[in-house]
């Protein structure tokens, strides 16, 4: 009994980190319609980030953010402003613009085997000194850095939550995200909004990055697993909604856990497609999101 | 133009004309003057590249919608060919119809839900049942009581050269099949782009409403479209299993495979009649010869070339690169002065 | 149709400039050339740039003796081909090396499901194919005559395992029971499992856990949570360097107490496997057919070579390639040509006991009617920590090849034990 209740405790945890990788998704997805497949792309570049930052300075990942974060910033920042906007202006007019979509899939293929020629192909950990670290409660046990890394993302989400609620900038990205022509009129700078929503979306992975460290490994593929779940659970937690992407990454992560019990872990990326294409056909909006109109 | 028309059937064929027929022949005997297996390998990739996007134009080009699964309907005519030979013995030539023809249904009965989705969702749910396919053939080792290995995949049993079975020890054979069928699907493609379907598909595509405002029954026109797609992708499927020899999950019911079909029809130029085959003329060679002459020695730049041309694509020329390369060549001949100053519609 | 004829003449003159580069130049002749498939990019990319480390190594030890003798001091020249660990790549791969380049024989590649297919490329064009370590038992099991397999069979390390936990009980008294069967699910964990099944049955083994998982997965705390409910006596893995990784760190996690663990090379004899799972990896057992501590001419040489070019040791399946690097030398030497059908017979009729590439464990190398090399024979080491602190990998069993003064620890300590002892990270 005690080992349903550790399956079931991991795959919260587990599950939350997926769900930060969808925050930063659901936010670039949501508000600018883009679908980003060189999502996964920045996890592996900002998980790269953490492990050069630990290894040369012996920063720890969580500490490392404040390197980490801004970086990221600056990197989905200038991405959008550089490679995305000017294809995104081409086809604005298009209903469904799938050069972007094309384009960063390019993005995706040209960052890992970039990743690949300048890092090597091994597999790389860090040893931080709460690595492997557990909590007793009883019978089960609980993975300290995953537990770190599951705080990191509620706290990360009740304050991007406030972020978008309260402060000017957040309302004027929501605006963005509802109606672009009116938001366009009532003199918000659509462009920088769009750059900075791209750059905030990528600090998100960049902290997603940070606290997989710890009990993950980084090599230049390791973003594409992510990356496809981070998709399932936009679209199950609803575009644009952050309690959805957070209880969505949960949902994910207990299913991951529960399908290797009870059936084999080789079923999991079955069944979880499964979820996501009922989602999709059943309910497009989500878990948490409303019928857009786009 | 119809006056334009009748005027060109009076007229005698013109240059370009002759070097239309000229270039067809080429194609036709080239397989006799390339000593290469490797190159003439190399043509035939290249062919069967153009062929599955060509296929996938119809939907991913002409019905205007973004599938990234396509792959699927690829693996649905191998396994079926193949199974059909390894357990009745049945010869894959009438193998890859059933086989076809099976990928049609689930293509009609995936797309009668799918294409009620948008543009992104509709890309993700394709993405979605493309993977789940996988999964489930890696994770049987049965399927309705055929043996298919799950994720160590199908292997051929191999009969020397025997053309009933669909089999050849020259691949000089596999070039002309695909040759044929490149032809078969490049003139359904010509003849639906002129037809009523073809216009209806333009239609629906872009203002959907105002099409079905107008009678057009979109979802049907799409469905059908599907169906042939799905169709001469599975023969496409079928094709590489004969030339292949071996088959398994990961290498062809593969996100890989669907999203190399998807950009080399985009890059090609999506919609137009020649996009596709002029995609893969140029972009499977690239992949081919960065890989040999680079994946050897750094690891991944040829991977690095393929993402920066395929960014770099869609920075400049996200219509294709059909047009401006026409337009280049237009210049180029006027340059030359191979061509009259005038552009009228002399020749066919 | 002046579209199509304009694109049609595109596509033409794009085509002329190909058929230049179809008939390019031939190699220098006094080089041998070798083509190499090895995994270079994706998922198992490590190992194939192990594979690509020692093969330089052991060319340029080749060359620097005077080449190949018999040919006049002939050099080996290696082209490397990058696999992606797709079998159709290296089936187009294969084909390219033979037509285009020439090579008078392949070696390669790594996965059994990238050799297995690529290797009946060679078949068709009679040149011989070399494959130093894949395990796949069909691999030399369909009547080819043109593969030859240094390394053993899956189903031998299958054997070698079940046999190893049998005689660990009995040595001891303590008898294991229960066993599991942890996999990854592509062709080489498959047939591995394969053979355990029914050897475990004939042994009496009572099997609580027959668990194929997927290599990449994110993450596998729920495949190591379903082996701790089965509590199984001993548990048998095959698995590739990050699952490998992951297992043994969650393992430690949730503390998982078993009897014993024993691996089937690969991942868990990856280079960077004990750099990141560190003391959690002391106690495992891993069958595989070579270790830095074997009783071996030139062994200690050898490795200390390597490991000063490259960081680390010699991985056992590079001590492989190593060993099939100098069989293909010696065939060329008898051969006296790079015709692949006279190499093909030189390799045949190989018989290599003594040389420098002999720092495998075999008695020799040689290749029967299937090509097979009868002589492969594997030894299982258990992960050690040495006197100084650093952890090594210990060839324990055979009994008689076993590192002096190193019993195996079994069974293995408790977690709580280790973890209260410095002996888990």
């Amino acid at each position: 009994m005690d080992i349903m209740a550790t399956t079931i405790i991991n795959g919260i945890l587990m599950g939350g980190v997926y769900g930060l990788t969808a925050l930063g998704l659901t936010l670039i997805f949501g508000v600018m319609k883009v679908i980003n497949f060189a999502h996964g792309s920045f996890l592996m570049a900002a998980m790269f980030v953490t492990y050069y930052l630990f290894q040369l300075t012996g920063i720890g990942p969580y500490l490392g953010l404040v390197i980490t974060l801004p970086l990221l910033f600056a990197f989905g920042y200038y991405t959008q402003k550089l490679l995305i906007r000017p294809v995104f202006k081409i086809e604005r007019d298009v209903r469904e613009p799938i050069s972007v979509l094309m384009l960063t899939a390019g993005l995706w293929i040209f960052m890992d085997a970039f990743a690949l020629a300048l890092f090597g192909a091994f597999y790389k950990t860090i040893k931080t000194p709460y690595k492997g670290a557990v909590l007793h409660l009883g019978d089960v046990i609980i993975s300290l850095p995953r537990l770190y890394a599951f705080l990191t993302t509620v706290i990360l989400a009740i304050l991007f939550y406030l972020f978008l609620k309260k402060t000017r900038l957040g309302r004027a990205i929501r605006a963005t995200g509802q109606d672009r022509d009116a938001a366009r009129l009532m003199g918000i700078n659509i462009d920088r909004i769009y750059n900075v929503a791209f750059g905030i979306g990528i600090a998100i992975v960049g902290v997603a990055g940070a606290v997989l460290m710890p009990f993950y490994y980084v090599h230049p593929v390791v973003g594409v697993v992510f990356d496809i779940r981070a998709f399932i659970i936009v679209v199950l937690g609803g575009l644009g909604s952050i309690p959805g992407a957070l209880l969505g990454g949960i949902i994910i992560g207990v299913v991951e856990s529960l399908v290797a019990q009870f059936i084999t872990a080789t079923w999991t990326e079955g069944i979880i497609y499964a979820i996501f294409i009922s989602v999709l056909f059943l309910r497009p909006e989500g878990l948490f999101g409303f019928k857009a109109e786009w | 133009m119809e006056k334009g028309r009748t005027h060109a059937k009076t007229l005698k064929i013109g240059r370009i004309t002759w070097i239309t027929l000229i270039g067809a022949g080429i194609l036709l005997v080239a397989p006799f003057f390339i000593q290469s297996p490797a190159f003439l390998q190399f043509m035939i990739l290249i062919l069967w590249y153009a062929y599955l996007t060509t296929s996938w134009n119809l939907v991913g080009g002409f019905a205007g919608v973004l599938p990234l699964g396509h792959a699927t309907f690829a693996g649905i005519g191998a396994y079926t060919s193949s199974v059909l030979f390894i357990h009745y013995g049945l010869t894959p030539w009438v193998g890859m119809f059933a086989g076809a023809l099976l990928a049609a249904i689930v293509g009609v009965i995936i797309g009668a839900p799918t294409f009620r989705l948008r543009g992104a969702y509709f890309a993700l749910a394709t993405i979605a049942i493309c993977e789940s396919l996988r999964v489930v053939l890696e994770n049987m080792q049965k399927f309705l009581g055929f043996d298919i290995n799950g994720a160590r995949g199908i292997l051929l049993p191999l009969k020397g050269h025997s053309p009933i079975n669909y089999q050849f020890l020259d691949k000089r054979y596999f070039y002309y099949v695909i040759l044929v069928m490149l032809a078969i699907i490049f003139y359904i493609t010509y003849r639906i782009a002129r037809s009523k379907l073809g216009y209806y598909l333009v239609a629906g595509g872009e203002e959907k409403e105002a099409a079905e405002a107008l009678g057009i029954n979109v979802a049907k026109c799409k469905l059908i479209a599907m169906a042939i797609s799905t169709f001469f992708t599975a023969l496409g499927g079928t094709f590489y299993m004969q030339l292949v020899h071996y088959i398994y999950p990961r290498g062809i019911v593969s996100l890989d495979l669907s999203f190399e079909i998807a950009f080399i029809a985009i890059i090609g130029g999506r919609g137009t009649l020649l996009g596709p085959i002029v995609g893969a003329v140029l972009l499977v060679p690239a992949a081919e010869l960065t890989r040999t002459y680079l994946g050897g020695s750094y690891e991944g730049v040829h991977l690095m070339l393929y993402g920066a041309v395929l960014m770099a694509v869609m920075l400049f020329k996200p219509r294709g690169i059909v047009e401006p390369l026409e337009t280049f060549y237009r210049w180029a001949l006027r340059k030359f002065s191979l061509q009259p100053v005038m552009q009228t519609d002399r020749g066919v | 149709m002046k579209k199509i004829a304009t694109s049609f003449m595109l596509i033409l003159a794009f085509g002329f400039v190909l058929m230049m580069w179809g008939t390019s130049a031939r190699a220098l002749a006094a080089d041998v050339v070798i083509g190499n498939i090895l995994p270079l990019s994706g998922p198992v990319a490590p190992i194939g740039k192990v594979g690509r480390e020692i093969r330089e190594m052991a060319v340029e030890e080749i060359n620097a003796a005077g080449g190949i003798k018999s040919m006049g001091g002939a050099k080996l020249k290696m082209i490397y081909a990058d696999s992606r660990g797709d079998p159709k790549v290296a089936m187009t791969e294969a084909e390219r090396l033979i037509t285009k380049n020439k090579v008078a024989c392949i070696t390669g590649a790594y996965q059994s499901a990238v050799t297995y297919p690529s290797t009946e490329v060679a078949e068709r064009y009679k040149v011989p194919y070399l494959v130093p370590v894949s395990v796949r038992d069909a691999i030399t099991e369909r009547g080819f005559k043109y593969t030859f397999r240094v390394a053993a069979k899956a189903s031998w390390y299958a054997r070698d395992q079940i046999n190893f936990i049998k005689v660990l009980g009995e040595r001891t008294g303590l008898r294991p029971k229960k066993l599991a069967f942890v996999f990854e699910n592509t062709d080489w964990g498959t047939s591995t499992a394969e053979g355990w099944r029914p050897l475990a049955k004939e042994a009496g083994f009572e099997v609580v856990l027959d668990e194929p998982y997927p290599a990449n997965a994110p993450d596998l705390t729920p495949v190591v949570l379903k082996i701790k409910r089965a509590k199984p006596d001993f548990i048998l893995f095959v698995s590739y360097i990050a699952d490998a990784t992951l297992l043994m760190n969650t393992i430690a996690e949730h503390e998982v107490d078993v009897m014993g663990m024993i691996s089937s090379g690969g991942g868990h004899s990856d280079p960077k496997f004990i750099p990141n799972t560190g003391k959690n990896s002391l106690y495992h057992f891993d069958a595989c057919e070579w270790e830095a501590d074997l009783n071996r001419p030139g062994l200690k040489e050898t490795n200390a070579k390597f490991k000063e070019r490259y960081g680390y040791n010699i991985s056992p399946e590079a001590a492989n390639v190593y060993a099939s690097m100098y069989v293909l030398k010696d065939a060329l030497e008898r051969a006296g040509s790079a015709d692949p059908e006279k190499l093909r017979d030189a390799l045949a009729k190989a018989n290599y006991a003594k040389g420098p590439g002999m720092i495998v464990p075999y008695e020799k190398i040689s290749f029967d009617e299937s090509g097979q090399n009868p002589q492969a024979q594997l030894v299982v080491v258990q992960i050690r920590q040495m006197p100084d602190g650093s952890i090594e990998r210990c060839t324990i069993y055979p009994w008689a090849v076993g590192r002096a003064g190193y019993e195996p620890i079994y069974p293995i300590p408790s977690w709580k034990w280790r973890k209260a002892n410095g002996r888990a990270e």
